[in-house]
């Protein structure tokens, strides 16, 4: 048995794709692999090609081979990522306020089948629509397997849908645009045979997008000696409360750091 | 003399017995309820108005219903049902869950004929020990004196509809085999606002208040560590039951983090650190909290109390209150709050009560409550 | 007296002694080959994000230790040690090597690792980082005791990392011809 040189391997190899390894000499020896989630050895015959299936090499990167017989000879071959099959899309953020410049962005990385980054240079395109308007369409070469892009959110509320396409693939995301903080917050007041009910007018931002329902809106009555408060969500644009006043009261609402007016109420007769 | 012994451990033991049994608050100011009788008809005779509040809080701990009433004074202005759902509680209160541990009581006035007693009584709870302090009368009535329970006034909802705008958020997130990236919807983003470190009583103390500044609801948690003069952590604590846990956008809540038997002159650093998740929420039941003020109350201790108004159409079983104190400087000084162990029925209202150090006391100017609430059969 | 303090003192150190000497050599034997892992960091060609000085001691102790986990696991062919600093991709590939590993009696040592770390891409919301690992170490593949591979390698490795709860993790690590 005699091993006259390093086993001849390819220079080229696709994730997947089957190969080819030849050795020289004559004899039995024993083929060992060891690369990216495999390690196998067989016994082969020097002189023949040796098939490695495309099972062995699924993963990209580095492989070892070493044909041993009554001494080792190796060398190593690279396998290449395939084409990609799917696309990994990192959007942020998930909610954003209207008119907020670079406050959208997203990372794209495109895998081959077999879960490889692919690292050849391919055009991405991002698409990003708001309800039918199209926002934004850009064409991004990825770098080194990622392809990236930042936007601003648009003027209105709702939801933002973001596309990362290459050839036949594509991912989607949703980013939620929402009002920023509320304008102008008025209320007004209504004297019930109990208490007195108060609402804001519909809650809106400075461009005229209706505040998130759930959105706190705390009413405080101040009295000469004490308070009532009420943490009211906002549901369909209003908040409202009903608040137990007797004496004279000094009504107010505050959302975050926006405060409202005020309304002055005599003592109930 | 081999008789000895044996006759000497039954003539102990049943000393023993009979003094447990004769010996129901005998023991002048303080008096325990575990000490009450354990067989009917040995109850000792209210010969004192003591000894009739121990007799009625010996039945009402093990629901004597029927005995406890019947030693009621003629002149109570109650009915029994009405007079045990004041004491066990209803509607999933927390009341329901509750059991008397204990009580201390001192007489305020007594003549012959009559008398009032402060009583504290000491509840065991789910959510830990609960003081109560109530005042009872009591009268001299034949040839014992007896307990005059006072008319329940049990709020009553009339049958109607209460109209909701019901909002929720639900959450919709990938499969299992969804890949890296495809389930990323951003956690809430909620912020500390406040903290500050105290020294009490009781240990260390790091308090202050947390906004939820997203457009969505959060869980939130908000977690401490103290570091010492090298850097070592020396403990760490959350919140616990010390927040509101479900903030809504824009809410606020107060939050206290209890160091027990730690010394602040120790600590060099305090490490905060505050998690939200998402999670589905509800925007009902809304709870306003009317009537605020801040008093001494009968014992002279600064006490913040209220009414909490339940404005919605569902049964608050066990509200709780938060509130964070402040000093002239919008400084939160303290945090403190407290369980109503009344369930707080839809369009009625319930008082609270929080109680902070009397050291603080003159320091505070103004407050913030926040309304928790836990209701059975929702999370 | 003397004496039989003596006698005392030798009759416990010496068995003392003895144990405390199997036990350094046994956690020498442990350790096996030599797990120091050099890495140097460059994080200031990353973009479009700065790399933040405390996520760059991050990342380097992470992936140092990462590296260290790794040798152990290839080592002796066990999966504790990815448990951690590996997710996903990264994580699989390794655990499927270590299985491979026990099934054909093959283990492969990485000695006198010298990592030359450069972040490529650091994303806008701070979600994943890029780096390129100029690696060179020495490899040695044994099947039982015997030497199969053995040699002095520089390989190029691109490297995703990403945020976990308390530390950044390997989740994609590819062996790639060149940068």
């Amino acid at each position: 048995m005699t091993l006259a040189q390093d086993p001849h391997l390819p220079t080229s190899a696709v994730a997947g794709d089957e190969t080819t390894i030849s050795t020289s000499g004559n004899g039995q020896a024993i083929l060992y692999l060891v690369g990216p989630g495999v390690a196998s050895k067989r016994e082969i015959s020097l002189g023949e090609d040796i098939h490695l299936p495309s099972r062995e090499l699924q993963n990209a990167g580095r492989y070892v081979v070493s044909v041993c017989s009554d001494a080792c000879r190796s060398g190593s071959f690279y396998v290449a990522a395939a084409e990609p099959a799917s696309l990994t899309f990192l959007v942020h953020p998930s909610r954003v306020p209207v008119g907020l410049s670079d406050a959208i962005s997203g990372v794209a990385l495109p895998f081959d089948p077999f879960h490889n980054l692919v690292r050849v240079p391919m055009a991405i395109t991002f698409q990003l629509t708001s309800g039918k308007t199209a926002m934004m369409s850009r064409s991004v070469q990825t770098q080194d397997g990622v392809a990236w892009f930042r936007t601003s959110s648009g003027k209105d509320a709702g939801v933002l849908h973001v596309v990362a396409a290459v050839d036949e693939l594509s991912a989607r995301r949703a980013v939620q645009q929402v009002a920023s903080e509320p304008c102008n917050l008025r209320i007004k007041g209504q004297r019930t045979p109990k208490a007195i009910l108060v609402e804001t007018e519909p809650v809106r931002d400075c461009s005229g997008n209706p505040v998130p329902d759930g959105t706190i809106v705390t009413f405080t009555a101040a009295e000469a000696d004490g308070k009532s408060t009420v943490d009211a969500p906002i549901k369909q644009g209003v908040a409202r409360a009903q608040i137990i006043v007797t004496k004279a009261a000094v009504i107010s609402a505050a959302s975050g750091v926006v405060m409202g007016n005020e309304l002055r109420l005599g003592a109930q007769p | 003399m081999r008789f000895a012994l044996p006759i000497l451990l039954v003539a102990v033991t049943v000393g023993l017995i009979a003094a447990a049994l004769f010996g129901v608050g005998q023991a002048g100011g303080t008096v325990g309820i575990a000490a009450g009788s354990a067989l009917p008809g040995l109850t000792p005779n209210a010969g004192t108005p003591e000894q009739a509040l121990a007799n009625l809080f010996t039945d009402l701990q093990r629901r004597n219903w029927n005995r406890a009433f019947a030693a009621l004074s003629k002149t109570s202005g109650v009915d029994e049902p009405s007079f045990i759902q004041d004491w066990a509680g209803a509607n999933g209160s927390l009341r329901t869950f509750s059991n008397l541990e204990g009580y201390d009581s001192r007489p305020l006035h007594a003549t012959s004929d009559d008398a009032q007693v402060r009583v504290r009584l000491h509840w065991a709870t789910p959510v830990g020990p609960v003081e109560d302090v109530r005042d009872f009368h009591l009268t001299h009535e034949g040839d014992g004196w007896k307990v005059v329970w006072p008319k329940v006034e049990a709020p009553t909802v009339p049958a109607q509809v209460v109209p909701v705008t019901y909002l929720r958020w639900d959450l919709i997130s990938g499969g299992a085999e969804d890949g890296w990236g495809s389930r990323n919807v951003d956690s809430p983003h909620v912020r500390i606002i406040s903290m500050n470190a105290v020294e009490s009583a009781e240990g260390s103390v790091v308090m202050g208040e947390v906004v939820n500044e997203d457009t969505i609801p959060a869980f939130v948690n908000v977690n401490a560590a103290l570091v010492d003069g090298s850097g070592n952590a020396i403990d760490d604590e959350s919140s616990f039951d010390k927040i509101a846990h479900v903030l809504l956008p824009k809410q606020v809540s107060p939050y206290r983090i209890d160091f027990p038997n730690i010394n602040l002159k120790n600590v060099k650093n305090v490490r905060m650190d505050v998690k939200a998740t998402l999670v589905p929420a509800s925007a009902d039941p809304v709870i306003g909290v009317m009537d605020q003020k801040l008093d001494p109350d009968v014992q002279g201790k600064s006490v913040l109390h209220g009414e909490l108004l339940n404005q919605s159409g569902q049964t608050v079983n066990i509200p709780h209150v938060i509130a964070s104190f402040y000093d002239s400087n919008g400084k939160v000084v303290w945090v403190a709050d407290g369980y109503v162990d009344r369930s707080l029925l839809p369009q009625t209202s319930e008082p609270f009560a929080v109680e902070i150090p009397r050291t603080l006391a003159g320091k505070v100017q103004t407050f913030h409550v926040v309304v928790n609430q836990y209701s059975l059969g929702k999370s | 007296m003397i004496g039989y303090i003596k006698s005392h003192v030798v009759r416990w150190v010496v068995p003392l002694a003895a144990v405390m000497t199997v036990l350094l050599l046994g956690s020498y034997d442990l350790r096996g080959a030599d797990p120091t892992v050099q890495v140097r960091f460059d994080a200031s060609k990353a973009g479009p994000r700065v790399v933040e000085s405390l996520t760059e001691e991050r990342i380097l102790r992470d992936y140092r230790f990462a590296w260290t986990s790794l040798t152990q696991a290839m080592e002796y062919n066990t999966l504790d040690p990815l448990e951690g600093p590996f997710v996903g991709t990264a994580k699989q590939w390794l655990a499927q090597t270590v299985v491979s590993q026990r099934q054909t009696g093959l283990r492969s040592q990485y000695t006198q690792q010298n990592h030359t770390l450069e972040a490529v891409f650091y994303a806008p919301e701070g979600d994943v980082i890029e780096l390129h690992d100029t690696a060179e170490y020495h490899l040695q593949v044994l099947d039982g005791d015997k030497e199969i591979h053995n040699e002095q390698v520089i390989v190029r490795y691109v490297v995703l990392m990403t945020p976990a709860a308390d530390r950044w993790v390997i989740r994609q690590m590819q062996a790639v011809p060149q940068f």
